[in-house]
Protein backbone atom coordinates (compact mmCIF):
# COMPACT_ATOMS: atom_id res chain seq x y z
CA UNK A 1 0.00 0.00 0.00
CA UNK A 2 1.32 3.63 -1.04
CA UNK A 3 0.84 6.36 0.94
CA UNK A 4 0.62 10.12 -0.21
CA UNK A 5 0.15 13.06 1.98
CA UNK A 6 -0.90 16.60 0.78
CA UNK A 7 -0.75 19.54 3.23
CA UNK A 8 -1.43 17.41 6.21
CA UNK A 9 -1.72 19.66 9.14
CA UNK A 10 -2.70 18.77 12.62
CA UNK A 11 -2.45 21.06 16.07
CA UNK A 12 -3.39 20.36 19.19
CA UNK A 13 -4.79 23.38 21.69
CA UNK A 14 -4.13 25.62 18.86
CA UNK A 15 -0.38 24.68 18.38
CA UNK A 16 0.51 23.28 14.84
CA UNK A 17 2.44 20.14 15.44
CA UNK A 18 2.25 18.66 12.33
CA UNK A 19 2.55 20.25 9.19
CA UNK A 20 3.53 18.35 5.99
CA UNK A 21 2.85 20.16 2.54
CA UNK A 22 3.58 16.63 0.81
CA UNK A 23 5.30 13.62 1.11
CA UNK A 24 5.31 9.86 -0.06
CA UNK A 25 5.58 6.60 1.30
CA UNK A 26 5.49 4.06 -1.44
CA UNK A 27 4.59 0.32 -1.55
CA UNK A 28 6.47 -2.48 -0.21
CA UNK A 29 8.98 0.16 1.03
CA UNK A 30 10.62 0.20 4.80
CA UNK A 31 10.18 3.72 5.98
CA UNK A 32 12.60 5.38 9.25
CA UNK A 33 10.57 8.43 10.33
CA UNK A 34 13.55 9.89 12.72
CA UNK A 35 13.32 13.85 14.44
CA UNK A 36 13.92 14.80 17.72
CA UNK A 37 11.44 14.32 20.85
CA UNK A 38 7.82 16.30 20.09
CA UNK A 39 9.06 16.13 16.23
CA UNK A 40 5.26 14.82 15.19
CA UNK A 41 6.21 11.61 14.63
CA UNK A 42 3.73 9.99 16.99
CA UNK A 43 1.05 12.17 15.37
CA UNK A 44 2.23 11.53 11.64
CA UNK A 45 1.40 7.76 12.54
CA UNK A 46 -1.57 7.88 14.41
CA UNK A 47 -3.12 10.17 11.65
CA UNK A 48 -2.23 7.42 9.18
CA UNK A 49 -3.48 4.52 11.07
CA UNK A 50 -6.76 6.80 11.38
CA UNK A 51 -6.43 6.88 15.71
CA UNK A 52 -6.84 11.19 14.92
CA UNK A 53 -8.22 13.42 11.96
CA UNK A 54 -6.23 16.07 11.10
CA UNK A 55 -7.15 19.55 11.04
CA UNK A 56 -6.27 19.69 7.05
CA UNK A 57 -5.38 17.92 4.39
CA UNK A 58 -5.57 14.69 3.42
CA UNK A 59 -3.73 11.18 2.93
CA UNK A 60 -4.62 9.10 0.50
CA UNK A 61 -4.10 5.40 0.79
CA UNK A 62 -3.36 3.89 -2.56
CA UNK A 63 -4.81 6.88 -4.08
CA UNK A 64 -8.23 6.18 -2.02
CA UNK A 65 -9.27 8.80 0.61
CA UNK A 66 -10.92 6.06 2.50
CA UNK A 67 -8.70 4.59 5.13
CA UNK A 68 -8.95 0.69 4.72
CA UNK A 69 -8.84 0.35 8.44
CA UNK A 70 -8.57 -3.81 7.95
CA UNK A 71 -5.63 -3.49 6.52
CA UNK A 72 -3.38 -1.04 8.34
CA UNK A 73 -2.13 -1.65 12.16
CA UNK A 74 0.13 0.41 14.15
CA UNK A 75 2.64 -1.33 17.19
CA UNK A 76 2.60 0.98 20.06
CA UNK A 77 5.97 1.22 22.19
CA UNK A 78 4.09 0.02 25.46
CA UNK A 79 1.63 -2.80 23.73
CA UNK A 80 -2.04 -3.20 25.11
CA UNK A 81 -2.30 -7.23 25.50
CA UNK A 82 -5.53 -8.20 26.00
CA UNK A 83 -5.84 -10.19 29.56
CA UNK A 84 -5.58 -13.59 28.23
CA UNK A 85 -3.34 -15.50 27.03
CA UNK A 86 -0.65 -15.43 24.20
CA UNK A 87 -2.28 -17.42 21.33
CA UNK A 88 -5.51 -15.27 22.03
CA UNK A 89 -4.19 -12.00 21.64
CA UNK A 90 -2.50 -13.62 18.17
CA UNK A 91 -6.11 -14.90 17.48
CA UNK A 92 -7.92 -11.55 18.36
CA UNK A 93 -7.47 -10.24 15.11
CA UNK A 94 -8.21 -13.15 12.81
CA UNK A 95 -11.80 -13.92 14.51
CA UNK A 96 -12.50 -10.55 13.54
CA UNK A 97 -11.96 -11.29 10.26
CA UNK A 98 -13.98 -14.49 10.68
CA UNK A 99 -10.93 -16.93 9.52
CA UNK A 100 -12.11 -20.69 10.64
CA UNK A 101 -10.42 -21.91 13.72
CA UNK A 102 -8.15 -24.48 12.06
CA UNK A 103 -7.07 -21.52 10.02
CA UNK A 104 -6.34 -19.55 13.18
CA UNK A 105 -4.61 -21.98 15.08
CA UNK A 106 -2.27 -22.36 11.94
CA UNK A 107 -1.71 -18.84 11.71
CA UNK A 108 -0.78 -18.71 15.50
CA UNK A 109 1.53 -21.51 14.99
CA UNK A 110 3.28 -19.93 12.30
CA UNK A 111 4.19 -16.70 13.84
CA UNK A 112 4.99 -18.16 17.63
CA UNK A 113 7.22 -20.40 15.56
CA UNK A 114 8.66 -17.25 13.58
CA UNK A 115 9.16 -15.24 16.67
CA UNK A 116 9.96 -17.47 19.25
CA UNK A 117 6.90 -17.20 21.14
CA UNK A 118 6.37 -21.36 21.34
CA UNK A 119 6.74 -21.74 25.07
CA UNK A 120 4.42 -19.06 26.00
CA UNK A 121 1.75 -19.84 23.79
CA UNK A 122 -0.91 -20.81 26.67
CA UNK A 123 0.73 -18.02 28.92
CA UNK A 124 -1.07 -15.04 29.83
CA UNK A 125 -0.32 -11.78 28.63
CA UNK A 126 0.31 -9.84 31.88
CA UNK A 127 2.72 -12.15 33.13
CA UNK A 128 4.83 -11.55 30.00
CA UNK A 129 8.36 -9.64 30.01
CA UNK A 130 8.38 -6.43 28.02
CA UNK A 131 10.17 -7.75 25.09
CA UNK A 132 7.75 -11.02 24.83
CA UNK A 133 5.22 -8.62 25.14
CA UNK A 134 6.45 -6.47 22.26
CA UNK A 135 6.75 -9.52 19.79
CA UNK A 136 3.56 -10.72 20.95
CA UNK A 137 2.14 -7.34 20.15
CA UNK A 138 4.14 -7.66 16.80
CA UNK A 139 2.40 -11.33 15.77
CA UNK A 140 -0.74 -10.17 16.60
CA UNK A 141 -0.59 -6.99 14.09
CA UNK A 142 0.89 -9.55 11.69
CA UNK A 143 -1.40 -12.31 11.96
CA UNK A 144 -3.79 -10.64 9.63
CA UNK A 145 -1.10 -9.97 7.19
CA UNK A 146 -1.59 -6.49 6.51
CA UNK A 147 -0.56 -4.09 3.75
CA UNK A 148 0.44 -1.47 6.26
CA UNK A 149 2.68 -1.93 9.45
CA UNK A 150 3.17 1.29 11.65
CA UNK A 151 5.86 0.58 14.15
CA UNK A 152 5.86 3.68 16.95
CA UNK A 153 9.83 2.78 19.02
CA UNK A 154 8.67 -0.75 19.02
CA UNK A 155 12.18 -1.89 20.27
CA UNK A 156 12.47 1.23 22.90
CA UNK A 157 13.12 -0.72 26.06
CA UNK A 158 14.25 -3.86 24.31
CA UNK A 159 17.61 -5.83 25.18
CA UNK A 160 19.57 -6.03 21.52
CA UNK A 161 18.63 -9.99 21.21
CA UNK A 162 15.24 -9.23 21.13
CA UNK A 163 15.61 -6.09 19.09
CA UNK A 164 17.54 -8.50 16.32
CA UNK A 165 14.35 -10.38 16.44
CA UNK A 166 11.91 -8.00 15.79
CA UNK A 167 14.51 -6.46 12.86
CA UNK A 168 14.42 -9.53 11.25
CA UNK A 169 11.05 -10.17 11.24
CA UNK A 170 10.07 -6.82 9.97
CA UNK A 171 12.49 -7.64 7.22
CA UNK A 172 10.99 -11.44 6.71
CA UNK A 173 7.58 -9.79 6.09
CA UNK A 174 8.49 -6.78 3.95
CA UNK A 175 10.42 -9.42 1.38
CA UNK A 176 7.88 -11.98 1.83
CA UNK A 177 4.47 -9.87 1.63
CA UNK A 178 5.81 -7.07 0.37
CA UNK A 179 4.33 -5.51 3.33
CA UNK A 180 4.92 -1.25 3.65
CA UNK A 181 6.65 -0.75 6.88
CA UNK A 182 7.25 2.72 8.19
CA UNK A 183 9.22 2.68 11.07
CA UNK A 184 9.81 5.41 13.95
CA UNK A 185 12.81 4.93 15.89
CA UNK A 186 15.37 6.68 17.51
CA UNK A 187 18.44 4.26 16.85
CA UNK A 188 19.61 5.54 13.94
CA UNK A 189 21.55 2.22 13.58
CA UNK A 190 18.26 0.31 13.10
CA UNK A 191 17.02 2.78 10.53
CA UNK A 192 19.66 1.93 8.72
CA UNK A 193 19.46 -1.79 9.35
CA UNK A 194 16.01 -2.17 8.83
CA UNK A 195 14.77 0.77 6.41
CA UNK A 196 15.68 1.41 2.79
CA UNK A 197 13.82 5.19 3.05
CA UNK A 198 14.16 8.05 6.03
CA UNK A 199 12.06 10.96 6.68
CA UNK A 200 13.34 13.18 8.73
CA UNK A 201 11.27 15.43 11.20
CA UNK A 202 11.51 18.27 13.28
CA UNK A 203 8.83 20.60 14.51
CA UNK A 204 6.25 19.39 12.81
CA UNK A 205 8.18 19.68 9.55
CA UNK A 206 9.64 17.44 6.98
CA UNK A 207 13.20 18.57 6.79
CA UNK A 208 14.59 16.15 4.46
CA UNK A 209 13.78 13.16 2.83
CA UNK A 210 15.39 10.20 0.94
CA UNK A 211 16.91 6.81 0.88
CA UNK A 212 18.22 5.69 4.37
CA UNK A 213 21.72 5.13 3.90
CA UNK A 214 22.03 8.22 2.09
CA UNK A 215 20.32 10.61 4.31
CA UNK A 216 21.59 8.76 7.63
CA UNK A 217 25.55 8.86 6.28
CA UNK A 218 25.36 11.91 3.87
CA UNK A 219 22.62 14.40 5.43
CA UNK A 220 21.94 17.07 2.34
CA UNK A 221 20.77 19.63 4.96
CA UNK A 222 22.55 21.18 8.01
CA UNK A 223 19.91 20.39 10.09
CA UNK A 224 19.77 16.87 9.56
CA UNK A 225 23.37 16.11 10.33
CA UNK A 226 23.52 18.06 13.50
CA UNK A 227 20.26 15.76 14.17
CA UNK A 228 22.43 12.53 13.37
CA UNK A 229 25.72 13.77 15.21
CA UNK A 230 23.54 14.31 18.30
CA UNK A 231 23.98 18.38 18.55
CA UNK A 232 20.57 19.31 17.74
CA UNK A 233 18.90 21.07 20.51
CA UNK A 234 15.54 20.86 20.50
CA UNK B 1 -22.06 -14.39 77.07
CA UNK B 2 -25.02 -17.21 77.62
CA UNK B 3 -27.44 -15.58 75.80
CA UNK B 4 -25.14 -15.37 72.84
CA UNK B 5 -23.77 -19.18 72.94
CA UNK B 6 -28.06 -20.20 73.33
CA UNK B 7 -28.72 -18.08 70.54
CA UNK B 8 -26.30 -19.49 68.27
CA UNK B 9 -26.96 -23.31 69.12
CA UNK B 10 -30.62 -22.52 68.71
CA UNK B 11 -29.52 -20.94 65.27
CA UNK B 12 -28.46 -24.05 64.04
CA UNK B 13 -31.25 -25.88 65.60
CA UNK B 14 -33.53 -23.14 63.62
CA UNK B 15 -32.07 -24.18 60.40
CA UNK B 16 -31.42 -27.41 60.53
CA UNK B 17 -35.02 -27.93 61.24
CA UNK B 18 -36.05 -26.60 58.02
CA UNK B 19 -38.00 -23.46 59.78
CA UNK B 20 -41.05 -22.64 57.16
CA UNK B 21 -40.76 -18.88 58.47
CA UNK B 22 -37.45 -18.52 58.00
CA UNK B 23 -36.55 -19.91 54.70
CA UNK B 24 -39.64 -18.13 53.23
CA UNK B 25 -38.12 -14.76 55.28
CA UNK B 26 -34.64 -15.71 53.16
CA UNK B 27 -36.35 -15.87 50.26
CA UNK B 28 -37.78 -12.50 50.01
CA UNK B 29 -35.23 -11.30 50.76
CA UNK B 30 -32.92 -12.82 47.58
CA UNK B 31 -35.92 -11.70 45.51
CA UNK B 32 -35.96 -8.58 46.35
CA UNK B 33 -32.31 -8.04 46.15
CA UNK B 34 -31.62 -10.11 43.22
CA UNK B 35 -34.37 -8.32 41.02
CA UNK B 36 -33.45 -4.92 42.27
CA UNK B 37 -29.71 -5.35 41.54
CA UNK B 38 -30.53 -7.12 37.66
CA UNK B 39 -32.80 -4.32 37.07
CA UNK B 40 -29.49 -1.55 38.48
CA UNK B 41 -27.76 -3.53 36.22
CA UNK B 42 -29.08 -3.63 33.24
CA UNK B 43 -29.62 0.51 33.45
CA UNK B 44 -26.06 0.86 34.95
CA UNK B 45 -23.73 -0.61 33.20
CA UNK B 46 -24.86 1.17 29.75
CA UNK B 47 -25.79 4.23 31.93
CA UNK B 48 -21.82 3.65 33.19
CA UNK B 49 -20.34 3.13 30.04
CA UNK B 50 -22.25 5.94 28.38
CA UNK B 51 -20.94 8.45 30.60
CA UNK B 52 -17.15 7.37 30.76
CA UNK B 53 -17.51 7.26 26.40
CA UNK B 54 -19.11 10.72 25.75
CA UNK B 55 -18.34 13.97 26.68
CA UNK B 56 -21.38 16.68 27.10
CA UNK B 57 -22.67 19.37 28.98
CA UNK B 58 -23.37 18.84 32.51
CA UNK B 59 -21.53 15.83 32.28
CA UNK B 60 -19.38 17.14 35.70
CA UNK B 61 -22.10 17.62 37.92
CA UNK B 62 -24.06 14.56 36.75
CA UNK B 63 -21.01 12.39 37.74
CA UNK B 64 -20.77 14.31 41.51
CA UNK B 65 -24.48 13.11 41.83
CA UNK B 66 -23.68 10.03 40.99
CA UNK B 67 -20.92 10.16 43.54
CA UNK B 68 -23.41 11.65 46.31
CA UNK B 69 -26.40 9.33 45.27
CA UNK B 70 -23.90 5.90 45.66
CA UNK B 71 -23.31 6.67 49.53
CA UNK B 72 -27.21 8.07 50.10
CA UNK B 73 -28.80 6.71 53.28
CA UNK B 74 -31.17 3.71 52.90
CA UNK B 75 -33.71 5.31 54.43
CA UNK B 76 -33.55 8.97 52.31
CA UNK B 77 -34.13 6.37 49.70
CA UNK B 78 -36.66 4.59 51.35
CA UNK B 79 -38.79 7.87 52.28
CA UNK B 80 -38.33 9.46 48.88
CA UNK B 81 -39.92 6.55 47.02
CA UNK B 82 -42.34 5.81 50.24
CA UNK B 83 -43.67 9.47 49.51
CA UNK B 84 -43.54 9.58 45.41
CA UNK B 85 -45.87 5.91 45.82
CA UNK B 86 -48.11 6.73 48.25
CA UNK B 87 -51.73 7.12 48.18
CA UNK B 88 -51.65 10.64 47.57
CA UNK B 89 -48.33 10.82 45.73
CA UNK B 90 -47.51 11.36 41.88
CA UNK B 91 -47.57 7.21 41.47
CA UNK B 92 -50.14 6.40 44.04
CA UNK B 93 -52.99 5.05 42.05
CA UNK B 94 -50.56 1.97 41.47
CA UNK B 95 -50.50 1.75 45.31
CA UNK B 96 -47.27 -0.14 45.32
CA UNK B 97 -46.36 0.81 49.13
CA UNK B 98 -45.55 -2.15 51.53
CA UNK B 99 -45.47 -4.39 48.77
CA UNK B 100 -42.26 -6.43 47.48
CA UNK B 101 -42.50 -3.83 44.41
CA UNK B 102 -41.99 -1.02 45.85
CA UNK B 103 -39.27 -2.51 48.00
CA UNK B 104 -37.50 -3.49 44.71
CA UNK B 105 -38.32 -0.18 43.43
CA UNK B 106 -36.71 1.92 46.62
CA UNK B 107 -33.30 -0.48 46.34
CA UNK B 108 -33.17 -0.13 42.66
CA UNK B 109 -32.39 3.96 43.67
CA UNK B 110 -29.82 2.47 46.11
CA UNK B 111 -28.06 -0.04 44.24
CA UNK B 112 -28.21 1.88 40.65
CA UNK B 113 -25.78 5.06 40.94
CA UNK B 114 -22.98 2.20 43.04
CA UNK B 115 -23.32 0.30 39.23
CA UNK B 116 -23.14 3.67 37.46
CA UNK B 117 -20.50 4.98 39.52
CA UNK B 118 -18.21 2.07 39.35
CA UNK B 119 -18.50 0.92 35.79
CA UNK B 120 -18.04 4.69 35.05
CA UNK B 121 -14.44 4.39 36.72
CA UNK B 122 -13.28 1.76 34.86
CA UNK B 123 -14.57 2.89 31.79
CA UNK B 124 -13.00 6.15 31.76
CA UNK B 125 -9.31 4.36 32.67
CA UNK B 126 -9.88 1.93 30.37
CA UNK B 127 -11.75 2.68 27.20
CA UNK B 128 -9.33 5.35 25.72
CA UNK B 129 -6.57 2.36 25.39
CA UNK B 130 -8.80 -0.30 24.70
CA UNK B 131 -10.48 1.78 21.64
CA UNK B 132 -7.14 2.62 20.29
CA UNK B 133 -6.25 -1.29 20.05
CA UNK B 134 -9.71 -2.04 18.64
CA UNK B 135 -8.66 0.42 15.96
CA UNK B 136 -5.40 -0.60 15.31
CA UNK B 137 -6.46 -4.36 14.70
CA UNK B 138 -9.58 -3.57 12.28
CA UNK B 139 -12.07 -3.88 15.24
CA UNK B 140 -15.39 -2.09 14.43
CA UNK B 141 -17.52 -0.46 17.11
CA UNK B 142 -19.53 -3.18 18.10
CA UNK B 143 -16.11 -5.05 18.46
CA UNK B 144 -14.72 -2.65 19.86
CA UNK B 145 -17.51 -2.44 22.91
CA UNK B 146 -17.20 -6.08 23.21
CA UNK B 147 -13.47 -6.24 23.95
CA UNK B 148 -13.75 -3.26 26.38
CA UNK B 149 -16.82 -5.39 28.04
CA UNK B 150 -14.46 -8.21 27.83
CA UNK B 151 -11.72 -6.06 29.65
CA UNK B 152 -13.77 -4.87 32.27
CA UNK B 153 -15.00 -8.13 32.96
CA UNK B 154 -13.58 -8.05 36.70
CA UNK B 155 -14.09 -4.62 37.59
CA UNK B 156 -17.84 -4.82 36.34
CA UNK B 157 -18.34 -7.98 38.63
CA UNK B 158 -16.84 -6.20 41.82
CA UNK B 159 -19.51 -3.51 40.79
CA UNK B 160 -22.63 -5.84 41.04
CA UNK B 161 -21.71 -7.92 44.21
CA UNK B 162 -20.93 -4.97 45.54
CA UNK B 163 -24.34 -3.46 44.88
CA UNK B 164 -25.82 -6.80 45.96
CA UNK B 165 -24.16 -6.41 49.15
CA UNK B 166 -25.21 -2.98 49.39
CA UNK B 167 -28.88 -4.31 48.53
CA UNK B 168 -29.13 -7.25 51.05
CA UNK B 169 -27.69 -5.64 54.12
CA UNK B 170 -29.76 -2.41 54.17
CA UNK B 171 -32.87 -2.26 56.02
CA UNK B 172 -33.94 1.41 56.19
CA UNK B 173 -34.90 1.69 52.82
CA UNK B 174 -37.31 -1.39 52.92
CA UNK B 175 -38.44 -1.50 56.45
CA UNK B 176 -40.03 1.87 54.78
CA UNK B 177 -41.07 0.84 51.75
CA UNK B 178 -42.29 -2.77 52.81
CA UNK B 179 -43.33 -1.97 56.37
CA UNK B 180 -41.90 -5.37 57.88
CA UNK B 181 -45.18 -7.15 57.10
CA UNK B 182 -45.38 -10.81 58.39
CA UNK B 183 -45.58 -13.55 55.24
CA UNK B 184 -45.94 -10.13 52.87
CA UNK B 185 -42.86 -7.83 52.90
CA UNK B 186 -40.77 -9.31 56.00
CA UNK B 187 -36.95 -9.62 54.62
CA UNK B 188 -34.18 -11.05 56.97
CA UNK B 189 -33.28 -7.57 57.78
CA UNK B 190 -36.06 -5.69 59.40
CA UNK B 191 -37.04 -8.59 60.79
CA UNK B 192 -33.63 -9.04 62.64
CA UNK B 193 -34.75 -5.13 63.98
CA UNK B 194 -38.10 -6.70 64.84
CA UNK B 195 -36.49 -9.45 66.53
CA UNK B 196 -34.56 -7.69 68.74
CA UNK B 197 -37.12 -5.32 69.93
CA UNK B 198 -38.79 -8.39 71.15
CA UNK B 199 -35.76 -9.87 72.98
CA UNK B 200 -35.71 -12.70 70.48
CA UNK B 201 -32.35 -13.05 70.85
CA UNK B 202 -31.78 -16.71 69.14
CA UNK B 203 -33.83 -16.37 66.01
CA UNK B 204 -32.00 -12.94 65.19
CA UNK B 205 -28.67 -15.04 65.36
CA UNK B 206 -30.13 -17.29 63.19
CA UNK B 207 -31.12 -14.77 60.87
CA UNK B 208 -28.34 -12.71 61.16
CA UNK B 209 -25.81 -16.38 60.77
CA UNK B 210 -27.91 -17.05 56.97
CA UNK B 211 -27.08 -13.07 55.98
CA UNK B 212 -23.51 -13.49 56.79
CA UNK B 213 -23.48 -17.23 55.19
CA UNK B 214 -24.90 -15.68 52.48
CA UNK B 215 -22.35 -12.88 52.24
CA UNK B 216 -19.83 -15.11 52.33
CA UNK B 217 -21.13 -17.20 49.64
CA UNK B 218 -21.35 -14.29 47.21
CA UNK B 219 -17.97 -13.14 47.83
CA UNK B 220 -16.20 -16.47 47.46
CA UNK B 221 -17.79 -16.67 43.86
CA UNK B 222 -16.42 -13.45 43.39
CA UNK B 223 -13.43 -14.08 44.54
CA UNK B 224 -12.96 -17.02 43.03
CA UNK B 225 -13.64 -15.18 39.79
CA UNK B 226 -11.61 -12.56 40.03
CA UNK B 227 -8.65 -15.05 41.36
CA UNK B 228 -9.20 -17.08 38.10
CA UNK B 229 -9.03 -14.56 35.37
CA UNK B 230 -5.69 -13.02 37.29
CA UNK B 231 -3.80 -15.85 37.76
N1 LIG C 1 -3.14 14.48 22.63
C1 LIG C 1 -2.34 15.54 22.65
N2 LIG C 1 -2.75 16.69 23.24
C2 LIG C 1 -1.96 17.78 23.24
N3 LIG C 1 -0.76 17.82 22.68
C3 LIG C 1 -0.28 16.72 22.07
C4 LIG C 1 -1.05 15.52 22.04
N4 LIG C 1 -0.33 14.59 21.36
C5 LIG C 1 0.83 15.19 21.02
N5 LIG C 1 0.86 16.46 21.45
C6 LIG C 1 1.96 17.41 21.21
O1 LIG C 1 2.30 17.34 19.87
C7 LIG C 1 3.71 17.44 19.68
C8 LIG C 1 4.18 16.26 18.84
O2 LIG C 1 4.00 15.09 19.60
P1 LIG C 1 4.41 13.65 19.05
O3 LIG C 1 3.96 12.68 20.07
O4 LIG C 1 3.90 13.47 17.67
O5 LIG C 1 5.99 13.73 19.02
P2 LIG C 1 7.04 12.60 18.68
O6 LIG C 1 7.82 13.06 17.51
O7 LIG C 1 6.38 11.28 18.59
O8 LIG C 1 7.98 12.67 19.96
P3 LIG C 1 8.71 11.49 20.78
O9 LIG C 1 9.96 11.20 20.07
O10 LIG C 1 8.97 12.13 22.09
O11 LIG C 1 7.77 10.34 20.86
C9 LIG C 1 4.30 17.49 21.06
O12 LIG C 1 4.65 18.81 21.33
C10 LIG C 1 3.20 17.02 21.98
O13 LIG C 1 3.27 17.69 23.21
MG1 LIG D 1 6.31 9.54 19.79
Amino acid sequence: MDLRFENLQKAYEGKLVLNLHEGTIKSGSRTAVIGPNGAGKSTLLNLIAGLDTPNAGHIYYSGSLNIPAREITLVFQSPYLISTTVERNIAYPLKLRGWKEDAIQQRVEELCGELNLMEFRRKKAWKLSGGETQKVALARALSFHPKLLLLDEPTANIDPATTGEIEKMLETINQREQTTVVLITHNLAQARRVCDRCLFLKDGELVEEGSAEELLLHPRKALTAKFIAGELLI
Amino acid sequence: MDAIGQGIAEAFRLIASGDAEIFEIVGLSLYVSCLSVLISTCAGIPAGIFLGIHEFRGKGILVRLIYTFMSTPPVIAGLTVFLILMRRGPLGRFQLNYTPTAMIIAQICLVTPIIIGLTYNIVKEKAPVISRLGITLGAGSPARMKLLIYEMRVGLTTAVVSGFGRAISEVGAVMIVGGNIKGMTRVMTTYITELKGMGNYERAIAIGLILLTLSFLINAVLYHFQERESR
